[in-house]
C-alpha cells in the first residue's frame, strides 16, 4: 500500500485536505453522533455517565467527592461545550478540501474525543486488546483504527507549528517525581510489569 | 498509550501514595497528574504537554514516557487554583489528569 499524505500545509497558512467520500462520510456522522450524545449530559458525577462519555468528562479529584461535585459544577459545562465546539466544526467541514489551521485544531480535538469515545465503548482496556473481528461491534473498531491513523498524522502536522518552548519551564517539574521504586501502575492501578 | 492507538478507563484506581511525615506547610503544591490509558496516542499526549505547559519536545517526550512507562506523572504543580486551570485544559484536550495535594 503507497502511503499517501492526506494533510499539507498550504502556502496561505491553511491545509489541503486529501480524503475519499467514504472517509468524509463519516467524519460528517460520527462527530454528529457525539454531539448529540452531549447534548444529555448534566452534573452527574463521571462515575453516572454512560461509558461512551466517561473518558470525555473525567474525575479531577478521586479522594474528595465534595471538592469533586463543586469542581463539576464549575467546569462541566464548559467542557461539554469545549468538545462540542470541536466536533461541530468537523461534522460540517468533513466535506471542505482547504482547511485553516484553527478549523484543523478542532479536527485534532474532534478525532481524539470520538477515539474516547469508541475506544471506551469498545472495552480498549491496554495495548493488546483484541479487535471484535467478526462480533458485534466490528464497524467501530474499524473506524477506531481508522481515526487513531488520521489523529496521528494531524499531530505530525501540527507539531511543527506549536510555538518556541517557554524559557526555564522544563526545571518546573522533575522528570520523575515518583522516584524508584515503587514505580508503574497500570491504567487500572494494578502493577506494571518491569521491563516489559 | 499505543504507538498508533489506543487507551480506555474507568475511573482513576486507589493508588498507594508514599506517606509524608514532614510538617504541613501552607504551601504545599499541589500536582496535577496525568494517568496512563491505553487510548490516547503517544504522540498526541507528548503534543498536547508541549502545547499546554510550554515543555521542550525532549522533556514532553520524557514526561509521556513516565506516563506511559509507570502510569502516571507529575506535569505541572502550583496553587489549587492554578491546578484546577491545568486539569481542566488537560481534560478539553483528553487526557486523564486528576490533581492531589500531600499534606
Amino acid at each position: 500500500m503507497s502511503f499517501r499524505r492526506r494533510i499539507r500545509a498550504t502556502r496561505d497558512g491553511g491545509y489541503e485536505v486529501r480524503l475519499s467520500a467514504e472517509e468524509r462520510s463519516l467524519l460528517t456522522v460520527l462527530p454528529a453522533q457525539l454531539v448529540s450524545l452531549l447534548e444529555s449530559v448534566g452534573d452527574e458525577p463521571p462515575g453516572d455517565l454512560p461509558d461512551a462519555l466517561r473518558r470525555l468528562l473525567p474525575p479531577a479529584y478521586t479522594t474528595d467527592p465534595d471538592a469533586e461535585r463543586a469542581y463539576v459544577a464549575m467546569t462541566r459545562q464548559d467542557l461539554v461545550e469545549h468538545h462540542r465546539e470541536s466536533l461541530k466544526i468537523m461534522s460540517v467541514t468533513a466535506k471542505a478540501t482547504w482547511l485553516e489551521a484553527e478549523q484543523l485544531v478542532a479536527w485534532l480535538a474532534a478525532l481524539n474525543d470520538l477515539r474516547l469515545a469508541l475506544g471506551s465503548m469498545l472495552g480498549v482496556t491496554g495495548d493488546d486488546t483484541e479487535p471484535p473481528i467478526g462480533e458485534d461491534h466490528e464497524a467501530e473498531w474499524i473506524a477506531y483504527v481508522y481515526l487513531g491513523n488520521l489523529q496521528s498524522e494531524l499531530v505530525d502536522v501540527l507539531e511543527t507549528t506549536l510555538p518556541d518552548p517557554v524559557a526555564g519551564a522544563d526545571d518546573l517539574v522533575p522528570d520523575d517525581h515518583w522516584g524508584e521504586p515503587p514505580g508503574g501502575l497500570r491504567w487500572d492501578g494494578t502493577p506494571q510489569p518491569r521491563d516489559k | 498509550m499505543t504507538e498508533t492507538a489506543i487507551n480506555v478507563t474507568t475511573a482513576p484506581a486507589e493508588v498507594e501514595r508514599p506517606e509524608t511525615h514532614e510538617e504541613s506547610v501552607p504551601e504545599v503544591p499541589w500536582l496535577v497528574i496525568v494517568w496512563n490509558d491505553p487510548i490516547n496516542l503517544m504522540s498526541y499526549v507528548t503534543y498536547v504537554f508541549q502545547k499546554l505547559f510550554g515543555y521542550s519536545r525532549a522533556k514532553a517526550h520524557k514526561l509521556m514516557l513516565d506516563v506511559h512507562h509507570r502510569g502516571r506523572a507529575v506535569v505541572s504543580s502550583g496553587s489549587r487554583e492554578r491546578a484546577e486551570l491545568d486539569v481542566a485544559r488537560l481534560h478539553q484536550h483528553g487526557l486523564w489528569a486528576t490533581m492531589e495535594h500531600n499534606t
